[in-house]
């Protein structure tokens, strides 16, 4: 595939696989990266990118699969041999240590000393070299806490280049900068390249994509889809479209016709930092879908709606009749139910019996102050029949459940409160196809009987297949509303990248 | 007939779904068979009574300790707590027994050289007040002012602790820590270092040294009249309130809810719970607990040590709980693990007494005690 002209790869992964209990997450993925070159990994979320990237930088190995280094193969067990090899990553999460100052963060594990005793000269010294090799004058003093973010990515930065890495992985490193931050880096980026370095670039951000990299590695489910060796000519549609993808299955069930009244409105809502003035509107029967990318808002919107963030603004309105929602309890005694994308952290008390599941959020609204009698038995015996829930005994911890049945135990638990209104975050994920069909299944009965659902998903498919209409957010906006029957994937891609909404389809 | 094979391979399973507190029922059984083979006395109704009463203090705090602890917080302070609610309460009670005899020589006494104790001015209010009330010198009246502020000082202690921990947001350790250092710090400021006794005559000591016969014994076969055993006052109050528990933890929403707080906060946040609120009883359920024991052990001691009552109680508290099977990581606990736990510190104690084991070893077998209990508690179903 290589030209003549070009220098052997920095380092090659060749026909990379990966498992989770069973899962296929990775699928013969091959990537090199060549001295000088920025090679672009995007995809969607869920895609593969982060699976790949732990497997070069030693957090994860591979079920099958080679590495090379500059043609020699290699393995390594953890990121510190990893980074013995020249592997570096910049992770989107700065993982510095904020009480330490710059120097002992650059420095960290590696501190200059003599006879057990630091050498501050010399460590302020090489940190201040470290730090003037990418242009940046930070006192290596200071604590690494009191720096901007775009300072810390520096001070990871030249972290990086003392512990000599010839290999960069940078996951999604404009996602937190302004603007001009952005420009900086983006120049650091292409100083890096002339001397040398090969970069991995991940980024949800087509533009600086395009702007950066040399070549361009498209995931989609696990695999290569795509690979652009040369990017002169294509444009951020033609890598949103090749994110996405086709393959819409026919495990949804038909949609029925909403009707015309509004029943559930959301107004001007606004949670510092997160979203930022979001309307929603849902009609009677109508299944409405929240998409975007990671870091959008979704999850911070429907936590807020459900009480379980700090609206600075905003108002909400199901059928006719104002909420406060100001905590979850208030929010389930107005009819506001929030089934949380994090099963196994929030959505469930593992540790607790599965009936005990069941009831938890029913108990107060129950009126009940005895409980663990018949009456409760018997409810989550029918909860169980209800929702087709497998288990074992009622009294088994919820956590020995599978994926889709916790799910389902999930959902069940807080349906049995009776909500007028159930926000189900990322429903489906991580269970497997049969289950996500059950799912989809039930929020369309849950519709059909008058529930008003709103589903946040990173699956474009996903909602595209199951809800009437989608609302899709960017930087804690909504950019906007489509019909969901009339979009497609790249429409919403789009939205949710930033790119121009509104031209037609190339 | 069941092939023993199958038998001894079902055993692990069978285990599992035994209650956790099997292990320490089984332990408690094996003590108490071996110490009445060494010492027949030891199973003797009196001595059984004796060990009972002992440790009724320390099991009545254990209780509140159980909630605490399966939230997933630790309460420090109570041996201290116990301390100052019952030198509050004598002191108050003392005051309105000697109300008259006393605001005649503070005022003496101020018209000299000012108020001799640091408390004496207070004391001094108080008996104007009492006094002006027409309360002074009744003794049922005294006691039961007594009473009432030995267990309301121990509920403002728990709502003080439930508030910093729910709303301060410390953590439980440093809340009670200060709790404990500051309320042995009132106590001994109370007391001048020294002793708070009671004034009151006879009914103040009624209930702590007192009980209900059980009919049909007798101690003194010999005697004109017949001696009953008495089961004592507090030793009834704690089987009452383990009752009690044990339904609050298991049956009741709170209780319930408090499982939940203990296994996972933010799960139990999700689930619409009142986090804050759930911490908030349960430390005020500690601190009237704690209100109680300290009022029983007043009563039963007639007086206050303002440097020794209830001094480590927190150790054998935290170990008796623990050695009933509560997890020091919240969300799992039992009341009757605790009661058993408590049972076990009291045999032991009492073992080694039988046994002529020297005070200053005790220590060392109670502290063996606690960690081979915590040991034997790692389930290997938990490790799969």
């Amino acid at each position: 595939m290589s030209a003549a002209t070009s220098p052997a790869p920095l380092v090659e992964m060749e026909s990379i696989s990966r498992d989770f209990a069973g899962v296929r997450a990775l699928d013969g993925v091959s990537l090199s990266v060549r001295p000088g070159e920025v090679h672009g990994l995007i995809g969607e979320n869920g895609a593969g990118k982060s699976t790949l990237m732990r497997i070069l930088d030693g957090v994860l190995r591979p079920s099958a699969g080679r590495l090379r280094r500059r043609g020699v193969p290699v393995s390594w067990r953890s990121p510190a041999e990893a980074q013995r090899h020249g592997i570096a990553m910049i992770h989107q999460e700065l993982h510095g240590v904020g009480e330490l100052s710059v120097a002992e963060n650059i420095l960290l594990g590696r501190e200059p000393g003599r006879g057990g005793f630091l050498r501050r000269e010399a460590m302020a010294a090489t940190a201040r070299d470290c730090l003037a090799s990418i242009g940046c004058d930070l006192d290596p003093w200071r604590p690494f806490r009191s720096l901007s973010l775009a300072e810390q990515q520096m001070v990871e930065i030249a972290k990086a280049l003392s512990q000599q890495a010839e290999v960069l992985i940078m996951d999604e490193p404009t996602a937190v900068l302004t603007q001009r931050e952005v420009g900086v880096l983006l120049r650091l980026i292409g100083d890096l390249r002339r001397r040398g370095m090969g970069i991995v670039y991940i980024s949800h951000i087509l533009g600086d994509v395009l702007a950066v990299c040399d070549r361009v590695t498209v995931l989609r489910d696990g695999a290569v889809v795509r690979r652009f060796d040369d990017l002169s000519g294509v444009t951020e549609a033609d890598l949103a479209n090749e994110m996405v993808g086709r393959a819409l299955s026919d495990q949804f069930p038909p949609r029925s016709a909403p009707g015309a009244e509004v029943v559930f409105e959301a107004r001007g809502i606004a949670v510092p930092g997160c979203v930022d003035d979001v309307s929603l509107a849902v009609r009677e029967g109508e299944i409405f879908g929240l998409a975007g990318l990671i870091g959008a808002g979704r999850t911070e919107l429907g936590e807020a709606l459900a009480g379980l963030r700090r609206r600075r603004a905003g108002s909400i309105v199901v059928r006719g009749r104002p909420c406060r929602a100001g905590t979850p309890g208030e929010a389930i005694r107005e009819g506001i139910a929030y089934v949380s994308e994090d099963r196994r952290g929030t959505g469930l008390v593992l540790g607790m019996g599965i009936r005990e599941n069941l009831t938890l959020a029913a108990l107060r609204q129950s009126g009940r102050v005895v409980v663990g009698g018949a009456a409760e038995r018997a409810a989550a015996a029918r909860q169980v029949r209800d929702f087709g829930i497998r288990v074992g005994r009622l009294d088994d911890d919820v956590a020995t459940l599978s994926g889709g049945n916790q799910q389902k135990v999930a959902l069940a638990k807080w349906l049995e409160v009776r909500p007028a209104v159930i926000i189900l975050d990322e429903p489906t994920r991580g269970i497997d196809i049969g289950a996500k069909a059950e799912i989809y299944r039930l929020i369309h009965r849950l519709a059909a009987e008058g529930l008003i659902c709103i589903v946040i998903s990173s699956e474009m498919n996903e909602l595209l297949g199951l809800c009437h209409r989608i609302g899709v957010m960017r930087a804690g906006r909504l950019a906007g509303v489509v019909e969901a029957a009339a979009a497609s994937d790249r429409d919403l891609m789009r939205l949710a990248a930033g790119v121009a909404s509104t031209e037609g389809t190339p | 007939m069941t092939p023993p094979r199958a038998l001894l391979e079902a055993l692990p399973r069978r285990w599992a779904a035994l209650p956790s507190w099997t292990g320490a029922l089984l332990a408690l059984l094996a003590l108490v068979l071996a110490t009445t083979l060494r010492n027949p006395t030891f199973i003797g109704g009196e001595n059984v009574l004796n060990v009972l009463r002992q440790w009724s203090f320390v099991g009545i705090l254990a209780l509140g300790m159980t909630f605490v602890m399966t939230l997933g917080g630790i309460d420090l302070s109570v041996g201290s707590l116990v301390a100052f609610a019952g030198g509050l309460g004598i002191l108050v009670m003392n005051t309105a027994l000697g109300a008259a005899g006393l605001v005649t020589s503070y005022e003496a006494a101020l018209g000299q050289a000012g108020v001799p104790l640091p408390c004496g001015a207070f004391r001094y209010a108080l008996s104007r007040l009492f006094l002006q009330l027409g309360l002074a010198g009744h003794e049922g009246l005294a006691v039961a002012l007594g009473f009432a502020v030995i267990v309301a000082t121990g509920l403002l202690a728990g709502l003080l602790h439930g508030l910093l921990i729910s709303r301060g947001r410390l953590a439980p350790f440093i809340a009670t820590l200060g709790g404990l250092a500051g309320y042995r710090s009132l106590a001994l400021a109370l007391a001048n270092g020294g002793e708070v006794s009671s004034r009151s005559p006879s009914l103040f000591k009624a209930i702590g040294t007192g009980g209900i016969a059980l009919p049909g014994t007798n101690l003194a076969p010999q005697a004109p009249v017949p001696v009953p055993l008495l089961i004592p006052w507090p030793v009834l109050v704690f089987m009452v309130l383990a009752v009690l528990a044990h339904v609050l933890l298991t049956r009741t929403r709170y209780g319930r809810y408090v499982v939940a707080v203990g296994c996972n906060p933010r799960a139990a946040a999700y689930s619409a719970i009142d986090v804050g609120r759930v911490t908030r009883w349960t430390y005020l359920l500690m601190g009237f607990l704690a209100g109680v024991a300290a009022l029983l052990l007043a009563s039963r001691m007639n007086s206050v040590s303002s440097s020794g009552t209830g001094l480590y109680y927190e150790l054998d508290v935290i170990a008796a709980v623990v050695i009933g099977g509560t997890s020091m990581s919240g969300g799992r606990g039992t009341v009757i693990g605790t009661a058993i736990g408590v049972l076990i510190l009291g045999v032991v104690g009492n073992m080694l007494n039988l046994l002529q084991v020297s005070t200053y070893l005790q220590g060392l077998v109670k502290g063996l005690i606690i960690v081979v209990a915590v040991l034997m508690q790692r389930r290997p179903s938990s490790a799969a």
